[in-house]
């Protein structure tokens, strides 16, 4: 009956999807609705995805995307709504329900076997026949590869493949299974750019065969590429659907900027409360010339970046998560090796290099880093909030005397925080792990800055946090400011990040492509530079 | 002539000692490498032996002993799959407690009921020869005039090898094991390979139990597996879970102890506890120098929760 409808009135639209008129969608998402504890992932999302189509899923860190596609592919349950495969209606209750349904997805943290090799990788789960046979299996895989125009040596353990050659199995294993519905979560972020050739052809491919596709990626320019359809979420709504109509019709530009509006644009800008006049002085404290961080896998996470940082200024640094902003943060605090460049802290009063010397030597010449894994690197959640207060000066005076602790020292300072920054505990002995989030940040602000420090770095200082408390940090760091520390700060939060810094640097895939001033970074600009679209 | 009988007699006796822990430690392999580590196996040994011994006594039927020792050595695996994989309870607390449990309760039954007399089965003979095969020099008396038992296990480590290596259950065990989240997102149920591998664990680990009971001895006594069940934990990490290599190491196990007691048989003068020591002490030294780089399965221990990293 409604393919009947859809047939008789082809112009008809879906929520502003343009449907096909000829064609029956593969899949049909109605009104998709996920919580998790704390948040709305997914607020009744509408999705269709039609044969021989790539439908490109656009949004900030934390819009919904991930959430999405993983109840597609049976990972989560949704709280609310329908999903109908080829017009039937399906509840997937795990990622084997989804295969049996065509789908096949390559998850954005890879799904493989460490300690397997390629082609028992390919197979496992498919449980075809009892006895496992290698040797067919190899065969019938490398004839997959040579389809699609890929090679890997199915004999090799995926544990020793690079990452790019990782996400080939990843997709030999799904092409393995002739999906009708492919599935792709960030494939493009480990790849070198011949190896994202590699992997356009083979979508489009795919797409050729009558194949739908639904393809998320922070990189506008991949998804002016590809795309048939696009759709943008934000904040787990979604906001806004470019049609094939308007693909075809439209030049990149125009696109483009519709999109960017979407993402970003139309937020009417709060207003600063309380007078605020930021006092930069001239005096650079801390200088990073042309660092390199490599992450675990040897890949460089952060490249050649240099940055001066001003007393009295706060620096807000931008970009899609996983740019290599934490990694940036975790270096100049002492955690992570830098592996080439170097940090030097001071200029007047004579340099200090604090290249790779270590967390220890970080804190004592006063950088401060407050992490945005509150509860797991943060605090210590089995110890008292007494406890978590003086855990940077627990071996100074006067918190110990010969090795032994001085409670009354540390209650009295623990005390003096409480006031100071009004966390709300009944006593300071009660275990910081049963803090509220916004709680567990005003200790960890307050620790930090006990030490008085003269950087503080700051990653998503208000994610998670109600507004009231996330007033009170944003009060607390420009006091700071105010006061001749300079501040670093991470934020997915665009408009956090606004209003709070004085200049504003953007991180695209490692590099600081442009550090702008405050006047001159508008959501619009930030946001094109965050993917990657350089002005 | 006489070497050979010495050594015949050695291989042969140190076989039949290993095969309890041979069992328990092929069973406990398939477990852990499912990513299961079960700290109970000693005392589902206990709890296979004494409800072994205690049906063969009652019914006659050694092979209903046996039976019942598979049986309540299966469910108990059935219970710890429910604690550790179902409610996601921590396994190192489970395995212990259900060790101490199973200690305690054998040896409360044992007194309970057999208190007074100390019964012990009668002594049948208990080997079963093979025609021509047995009368093989050195080899027919180690490998063919044995308890059924003894050739069951002997034909169990091929079969147990082929099944983890050349089938498509035994893939999914391996992946289980070591990435669930992958494992499931390639379609394998990680619970259901996981309960498989804890029953199966405890089904080979009270078959192991009453092989002591029903096999070896005739004889129930409490805590009759002197931590065996222990040496079988150590037994699968040091054959790197691998059937073949399990069997080695546990043969060579057995050897030490049989060694240890033909060193007391000869009367030399050192004393009985030290050299009982000996096997002991080999496996901690074996763990030392095979042991170290040992890679365990990544995700041993750590129950499942779809959608996390």
């Amino acid at each position: 009956m409604k393919t009947q409808l859809r047939i008789n009135q082809p112009d008809l639209k879906g929520e502003g999807t343009g449907s096909p008129s000829n064609q029956e969608a593969l899949v049909q998402m109605r009104g998709i609705t996920k919580r998790f504890p704390g948040v709305v992932a997914n607020d009744g999302i509408d999705l269709d995805l039609y044969p021989g189509e790539i439908h490109s899923l656009l949004g900030e860190n934390g819009a919904g995307k991930t959430t999405l596609l993983n109840i597609l592919s049976g990972i989560h349950q949704p709280d609310e709504g329908t999903i109908s495969v080829r017009n039937e209606v399906v509840h997937f209750k795990s990622p084997h329900d989804a295969l049996e349904h065509g789908i096949g997805t390559v998850y954005q943290h890879f799904a493989l076997v460490p300690n397997l090799s390629v082609a028992e990788n390919v197979i496992l789960g498919l449980n075809t026949a009892w006895i496992l046979d290698l040797k067919g299996a190899e065969r019938r895989i490398q004839r997959t590869m040579e389809k699609f125009g890929l090679t890997i040596d199915p004999h090799l353990q995926v544990q020793y493949l690079s990452l790019g050659q990782q996400q080939r199995v990843e997709i030999v294993k799904v092409l393995f299974r002739k999906p009708k519905i492919l599935l792709l979560d960030e494939p493009t972020s480990v790849l070198t750019p011949s190896e994202v050739g590699e992997l356009f052809r083979m979508v489009k491919q795919l797409r050729a065969e009558g194949v739908g596709v639904v393809f998320i990626t922070h990189k506008l320019h991949e998804v002016l590429e590809l795309s048939d359809r696009i759709t943008i979420l934000r904040n787990g709504q979604r906001i806004g659907a470019v049609t094939p109509e308007e693909l075809a019709n439209q030049t990149h530009e125009e696109i483009s900027n519709h999109i960017v509006q979407l993402m970003f644009g139309g937020v009417p800008e709060e207003e600063t409360e309380g007078t605020y006049a930021p006092r930069v002085s001239e005096e650079i404290v801390l200088t990073l010339e042309g660092i390199t961080i490599l992450d675990s896998q040897g890949v460089a996470a952060v490249r050649n970046l240099s940055l001066e940082l001003r007393a009295g200024e706060i620096l807000g640094i931008a970009g899609v998560g996983g740019s290599g902003q934490k990694e940036l943060l975790e270096a100049i605090a002492g955690q992570l090796p830098v592996a080439q460049g170097n940090i030097r802290l001071g200029e007047r009063l004579g340099e200090i290099d604090l290249t790779n010397k270590g967390v220890p030597f970080a804190m004592k010449m006063g950088i401060a880093y407050i992490t945005d894994d509150r509860i797991g690197e943060g605090i210590i959640t089995d110890l008292s909030v007494a406890e978590n207060s003086v855990i940077r000066r627990i071996d100074k005076r006067p918190m110990s005397r010969w090795m032994l602790l001085r409670w009354q020292a540390i209650f009295d300072f623990a005390n003096s925080l409480i006031g100071a920054f009004d966390i709300k505990v009944p006593s300071p002995q009660i275990l910081a792990g049963t803090l509220s989030g916004g709680n567990i940040q005003k200790l960890l602000l307050a620790r930090e800055l006990s030490a008085d420090p003269t950087v503080l770095m700051c990653n998503q200082p208000t994610h998670g946090l109600d507004v009231k408390t996330a007033q009170f940090v944003w009060k607390t760091l420009r006091e700071q400011a105010s006061m001749g520390a300079a501040i670093l700060l991470i934020s997915s939060d665009l408009d956090e990040l606004l209003k709070l810094s004085n200049r504003v640097g953007v991180m695209y895939n490692g590099e600081l492509l442009e550090v702008l001033s405050i006047e001159a970074a508008d959501r619009e600009t930030v946001g094109r530079l965050m993917l990657g679209e350089r002005s | 002539m006489e070497v050979e009988a010495f050594i015949t007699v050695l291989l042969s006796a140190s076989l039949r000692a290993s095969i309890p822990m041979l069992l328990a430690a092929l069973g406990e392999a398939y477990n852990e490498k499912g990513g299961i580590l079960n700290l109970g196996i000693e005392g589902m040994m206990l709890g296979g032996a004494f409800s072994g011994f205690a049906v063969a006594l009652i019914t006659g039927s050694v092979f209903l002993g046996f039976m019942t020792g598979v049986a309540v050595g299966a469910i108990s695996g059935l219970i710890f799959a429910y604690l550790s994989v179902t409610l996601k309870l921590d396994q190192i607390i489970t395995g212990i407690g259900f060790t101490i449990l199973m200690v305690g309760l054998t040896g409360f039954l044992y007194r309970y009921f057999y208190g007074r007399n100390f019964p012990t089965l009668g002594v049948s003979k208990k080997t079963l020869a093979i025609p021509f095969l047995s009368k093989i020099p050195v080899i027919g008396p180690v490998l063919f005039d044995q308890h059924v038992v003894v050739y069951l296990t002997l034909l169990l480590i091929p079969l147990l090898h082929w099944i983890l290596f050349h089938t498509t259950f035994g893939l999914n065990i391996r992946a289980v094991g070591e990435t669930p989240g992958a494992a499931d997102a390639a379609g394998v149920n990680v619970a259901q390979i996981r309960y498989l591998v804890a029953v199966f664990a405890g089904a080979m680990a009270g078959l192991g139990g009453a092989f002591l009971s029903l096999g070896n001895l005739s004889l129930f006594v409490p805590g009759e597996t002197q931590g065996i069940g222990y040496i079988a934990i150590a037994m699968a990490m040091l054959g790197k879970w691998s059937p073949y290599r399990v069997f080695i190491g546990a043969w060579l196990f057995g050897m030490v102890e049989s060694l240890a007691v033909g060193l007391q048989i000869i009367a030399v003068p050192v004393q009985p506890e030290f050299i009982l020591m000996l096997p002991y002490v080999g496996v901690i030294v074996a763990m030392v120098f095979l042991a170290r780089n040992a890679r365990l399965p990544a995700k041993l221990m750590l129950p499942y929760e779809r959608g996390e990293r």
